[in-house]
């Protein structure tokens, strides 16, 4: 079977480049997933309370915008790595990948509805949080399908009998406690994320009630943690078996990094019960990027004996690289400029 | 052929990646040209103190927001899905050649993204003055990820020096570039103009509302002059292959031109009512009316840059198909199956032929070509016989190069043509049933040496002529056969007779009303310019008529003798019999039987589909003439299937030239061998003399066998005269070499019998033929030896062929050796000696006048020396006889 792996292309350069720059932007990626996704939820969850969700919920289409747009780099990436897995996969199930793309347009037009009517407090507009929601669960569930599937190279032959792109993966052990493990770290990065937002963006609360806030979104991150803490676990054990054992002693840097990450959920988990903001926030960034970089470690893994990005052949054309991280620093530069512009209080009183 | 194929058999992948990308595209232009409409719109509202026109900015921007940020960049991110479905391998490339552009990209998307952001969310809350600079910024960002894009998007058509060096840089800055953003700019802002009317259509105040549609027209109408100059430009830079592809030759491109055209004139004709004031109910109307125009419109353009770039997906680096052009020699020496990773079949048997058939079409054509619908594989193939299926297969892309060619064996492409044949088509080929020809018998006139005084020698000049029989739909062999003859008066120094005698032909009475069983003289006027007398032929003379004498021989031209008996037997070899009478007493000198041969075997249907049209047996059929006219309509751009169905057929050398028939043709179109030979050459090659069979009524198992000569019976087929089909099309293209259409035809051909193309000598079609002098070294091939081809060494014209030289005497080649391609002594399958009648009248033997030291036959006394040619008199070796 391992011989139907597509032959891969050409990287420009060493492939150590691409892996670093994928996972330093899926992180960023993440993060910002997490605060819409978990958002969603949480808003949700207080709808369901017959309570009005959190003023910050109206900055869900801005999330989503930045969200898309974060996704950009770690997919380029990604498919420059892994791209002869991942576009195999895509292509199996094609109906349900680009069904994606009408999906999240219909995600974020019901954001920006959900957001213009929550003042009015509409139905209209709750109902679209709810369907907003739904619709981004399906896009984080294809996602989930296509990048199991990509590093299973051996269930590949399931398309020989149905190349009409209708495959999915679920009946793989690991699919639901991952899935799982990726809802639950959403709710617990928003709650993380909207405890900052009240500490550093809120400018309409009272002090008192900011901090009662912040500690409510706290004990959501630490309580999902702890769960965390135990779906994560049950995820790892049902991992593909030489997978989940490298984490236990037959890889030892991907040991020691389980260890460490096991020890910073527990340290986050009692930081964030007691409402530690930024001891959290340090603690919680170090986390998503521990789990990321134990993520990328499992891949590899499972493709281990039949594929890595490091037999990739690379050509050494260094220059677009160059100009690509001269272009990158000036765009921070202007990106921090505009905020600059943007938050410069309006002195004139013309039009 | 790497990676598995999305199975979409009815839509086609290509449909939707149209669909997603024109969405997207004309959304992406109005988000760059918006963006300057934006910031410049502000900075008139904020000079000119217009708080109206300050607020229809803010109305404009939320709409910007939700069209371009929301829809706008999903839909860029569902293009980049959709090609990595349809796609992969075209996918990986770009991205692995291009993955820091699209790094730099994403920079510019962040930028324009943030400011967007904060130029709607901030717009009364920041100074005007940083609030413009925010609307810049956006539109530089803009910009410049239309900069990038466009680049990656021109290098898959004018790749440039990427080619040679795989550098980014090339690649990026390639031909297409600067053309490309220059007219998408242009695009841009007349998309900036038209989208702003949506918006204005909605304000309630009528002045601010036609104030704002005029505004928006100059946006829409300044920036034409740039769009056609640099549309002009960039369609400067494709490839010459490009450019004949798309706007010549490819069927596919004509609706979307069209499309393009009348969606220009609409939309910049309809957009002139901006300038008109209406109601807001009609400026609604307007403004819709003009955007859906402008989806139309930016199909048309986006349609014909994609097929410009057919066959490639990566122009001249990788097929649609994912087949690398350097690959396809390996894969057909492997085989396809065997190459293409995810093909369920890797061998072909003949059991699993269909569905190997099958796989082939799914994983190599599936790219491009649905079932039924976009591209349709089965309305593509209906016209065809699963022989002609394969003949399209090996001729795919080397005339018409916006297809890529077939990459598999031999094997590989039949089993894909029984598939589209059987399965597709739903159509079974029957195997050829065999032809048994009748059984003739010929009494010839008996010759007394010591009484007869006259030889008279008859034959037909060419030895072999056709009929396309179906003048309803086109003609370019009319009933037309021509004898001549030579009358010798018997003696030591025979003398050539023209004078004083009459040379009266019959034919066989079956044969003597051809006006029963042709068409030819119904459409005569269409086809010929003439109303054609009943029963005669195109120089006058009817099947029972009196030779005319020319100089030292008679000829009767154009018979019109057509191979169909009145008793419904088939006999292409008629018999004349031709009798020399004195005018003076009227008394018979001698008489002689001669044969024209003429037959309707035309081999057109063995690829055009159809059958024999004249009971089963010969003749060219309405199905086959039909499928034939349909396939030059659509691969020239004529109309000569509809005028043949409202009743006017044409002659083929109407248009192209042909000195058969005496017809000039037009200029810049190929004669007629030319262009039927350049043509077929292509789909026929490497088949030796299968070829010459599959049109010619030549084959062994049809129903004229009309090589039937002296050197058939030795072995030597067509091919070792005239070359193979490639070599003889190579030959007449180099004759042609001022017509560019000659290049595009010979540009794929292989010549076998010489070094390479250039060593093809030129020739004109019926003056410069092989000649015997090519082998027949000395007049004697056995002491002297032979060349082994008499290709590439012709006659250098009309009074040198063969069938019309003399020796110093004046006597023709022709009238002792025979008919051309009939050389004593011939073999016919419809009654064994029916071509070698006159050698056996004159001589007892079936081989040439006068072999067999026969010199008594015309100088009634044996000869010891070479009167007519060397290696005559006294000779050693025998030549074959038929006995």
């Amino acid at each position: 079977m391992t011989t139907i792996i597509p032959s891969p292309d050409t990287l420009p350069v060493h492939w150590l480049w691409f892996q670093i720059l994928l996972t330093f932007t899926f992180v960023l990626h993440l993060i910002l997933m997490n605060l819409v996704l978990g958002g969603s939820l949480l808003a949700i969850g207080d709808l369901i309370r017959r309570k009005q969700p959190d003023a910050e919920s109206k900055h869900i289409p801005v999330l989503i915008a930045l969200t898309i747009n974060l996704g950009v780099p770690p997919l380029l990436f990604v498919q420059v790595l892994f791209g002869n897995f991942f576009y195999s996969s895509s292509v199996m199930m094609s109906v349900y990948w680009i069904m994606i793309i009408p999906v999240l347009i219909f995600a974020y037009y019901a954001a920006y509805i959900f957001s213009k009517k929550f003042d009015a407090n509409s139905l209209f507009g709750k109902i679209s949080l709810v369907i907003s929601t739904v619709l981004i669960l399906y896009i984080a569930f294809m996602f989930v399908n296509n990048s199991t599937f990509s590093i299973q190279p051996e269930k590949w032959a399931a398309y020989l009998d149905r190349p009409e792109g209708t495959l999915l993966n679920l009946a793989d052990p690991s699919f639901w406690p991952r899935y799982l493990h990726y809802m639950i770290a959403s709710v617990a990065i928003a709650g993380l994320g909207k405890a900052v937002w009240h500490r550093f963006f809120n400018k309409n609360t009272e002090a008192s009630e900011k901090e009662i806030r912040i500690k409510k979104n706290l004990k959501i991150f630490g309580i999902a943690t702890m769960i965390q803490l135990i779906v994560g676990t049950w995820f790892w054990l049902v991992l593909p078996e030489h997978v989940s054992k490298a984490f236990m002693g037959q890889n030892l840097p991907a040991t020691l990094l389980m260890a460490v990450a096991l020890l910073s959920a527990m340290l986050l988990m009692m930081a964030a019960i007691r409402g530690r903001l930024m001891l959290s926030v340090v603690l919680g960034l170090f986390q998503v990027i521990l789990m990321t970089v134990i993520r990328e470690i499992a891949r590899h893994t499972y493709l281990s004996g039949k594929f890595s990005p490091s037999q990739l052949e690379h050509v050494h054309q260094l220059s677009p690289l160059i100009a690509f991280l001269l272009v990158f620093v000036i765009g921070l530069f202007l990106l921090f400029y505009m905020y600059r512009l943007a938050i410069s209080p309006k002195i004139k009183n013309s039009l | 052929m790497n990676y598995p194929i999305w199975y979409l058999p009815n839509t086609g992948g290509g449909l939707l990646i149209a669909i997603i990308a024109i969405l997207h595209v004309v959304v992406a232009h109005l988000a760059v040209g918006g963006g300057l409409f934006l910031v410049l719109t502000e900075r008139k509202a904020v000079k000119s103190n217009d708080a109206a026109m300050l607020g229809y900015v803010r109305k404009h921007t939320w709409f910007f927001v939700l069209l371009t940020l929301v829809f706008g960049g999903v839909s860029g991110v569902g293009i980049w899905f959709i090609i990595s479905l349809v796609n992969p391998g075209a996918t990986s490339a770009l991205i692995h050649n291009f993955v820091f552009g699209w790094a730099i990209e994403w920079v510019f998307f962040i930028g324009e993204i943030v400011a967007l952001l904060i130029y709607h969310y901030r717009f009364d809350k920041m100074d005007r003055s940083k609030h413009l600079v925010i609307g810049w910024l956006y539109f530089i960002f803009a910009w410049l990820s239309l900069f990038v894009i466009n680049g990656i998007l021109a290098f898959m058509l004018t790749p440039g020096g990427w080619i040679e060096t795989g550098n980014f840089w090339p690649g990026f800055f390639n031909p297409g570039f600067l053309p490309g953003l220059l007219f998408r700019t242009a695009i841009a802002l007349i998309f900036a103009g038209v989208f702003a009317l949506i918006t204005a259509s909605f304000l309630k105040d009528g002045n601010l509302r036609i104030r704002v549609f005029r505004y928006s027209a100059k946006w829409m109408y300044y920036p034409l002059i740039l769009l056609a100059l640099t549309g002009f430009y960039y369609s400067t830079v494709i490839s010459e292959e490009s450019f004949r592809n798309v706007f010549h030759v490819n069927p596919e491109s004509r609706a979307f031109i069209s499309l393009f055209i009348y969606a220009s004139v609409a939309l910049f004709g309809l957009g002139l009512f901006t300038i008109v004031r209406m109601n807001s109910m009609l400026h609604k109307v307007l403004a819709f009316i003009l955007v859906v125009i402008s989806f139309g419109w930016m199909s048309g353009f986006e349609y014909l840059r994609e097929i410009a770039r057919k066959p490639y997906v990566l122009y001249g680096y990788m097929y649609s198909n994912g087949i690398r052009p350097g690959e396809v020699a390996t894969i057909n020496e492997n085989g396809f199956l065997a190459t293409a990773k995810w093909a369920r079949i890797k061998t072909v048997t003949e059991e699993n032929k269909l569905q190997a058939g099958e796989e082939i079409f799914r994983i190599q054509c599936l790219s491009c070509h649905t079932i039924d619908h976009y591209n349709g594989i089965r309305s593509r193939t209906n016209k065809l016989s699963e022989r002609g299926i394969e003949a399209q297969l090996t001729g795919m892309g080397k005339i018409n190069t916006y297809m890529p060619p077939f990459a598999g064996t031999q094997k590989e492409k039949k089993a894909l043509a029984a598939f589209l044949y059987e399965v597709i088509q739903g159509k079974t080929t029957i195997p050829d049933k065999g032809y048994k020809p009748a059984e003739l018998t010929t009494e010839y006139p008996a010759f007394d040496p010591q009484k007869n005084d006259y030889v008279l020698l008859v034959w037909n000049d060419l030895g072999m002529h056709c009929i396309s029989d179906n003048e309803k739909y086109f003609s370019f062999l009319p009933p037309a056969n021509t004898l001549n003859a030579q009358l010798f008066k018997r003696g030591p120094l025979p003398q050539v007779v023209t004078k004083n005698v009459k040379l009266v032909y019959e034919v066989e009475p079956m044969h003597a009303d051809p006006e029963k069983h042709s068409m030819f003289w119904k459409y005569s006027r269409e086809i010929f310019g003439a109303e054609i007398p009943s029963g005669k032929g195109l120089a006058g003379k009817s099947v029972n008529d009196v030779m005319d004498a020319r100089g030292n021989y008679f000829a009767a031209d154009l018979i019109p003798v057509v191979p169909y008996r009145d008793d419904d037997v088939y006999s292409p070899y008629p018999v004349f019999t031709v009798s020399a009478i004195d005018q003076t007493t009227g008394e018979l000198l001698i008489a002689t039987k001669a044969v024209t041969p003429v037959s309707t075997e035309m081999g057109c249907k063995n690829c055009h589909g159809g059958d024999f049209a004249w009971n089963g047996i010969s003749g060219v059929s309405d199905e086959t003439a039909e499928n034939i006219l349909a396939a030059h309509d659509r691969y020239n751009g004529t109309t000569l299937l509809p005028d043949a169905q409202k009743g006017r057929p044409r002659l083929c050398q109407s248009c192209h030239a042909d000195p058969a028939v005496g017809a000039p043709g037009k200029s810049g179109i190929l004669n007629f061998s030319s262009a039927v030979h350049g043509f077929h050459a292509n789909y026929l090659p490497d088949m030796d003399n299968t070829s010459c069979n599959m049109c010619h009524p030549s084959a062994a198992t049809g129903n004229t066998n009309c090589y039937r000569g002296r050197h058939a019976i030795t072995g030597i087929n067509c091919t070792n005269c005239h070359g193979r089909i490639e070599d003889h099309a190579l030959s007449l293209l180099a004759g042609q070499s001022s017509i560019p259409q000659a290049k595009v035809l010979s540009a794929n051909l292989v010549p076998l019998l010489a070094r390479d193309k250039a060593a093809v000598n030129p020739r004109t079609p019926w003056l410069n033929e092989p000649d015997c002098k090519g082998c027949h070294t000395n007049f004697n091939i056995n002491i002297d030896g032979f060349s082994g081809t008499a290709y590439n060494q012709w006659a250098s014209g009309f009074n040198e062929l063969y069938r019309n030289r003399t020796d110093n005497h004046g006597v023709r080649c022709i009238a002792c050796h025979g008919s051309t391609h009939a050389v004593y002594g011939a073999q016919n399958i419809y009654e064994k000696q029916r071509d070698n009648m006159q050698p056996l009248q004159y001589q007892n033997i079936a081989g040439t006048i006068g072999t067999y030291n026969n010199c008594a036959v015309c100088h009634t006394v044996p000869m010891n020396a070479n009167g007519h040619h060397r290696n005559m008199a006294n000779r050693t070796d025998q030549v074959a006889i038929v006995q």
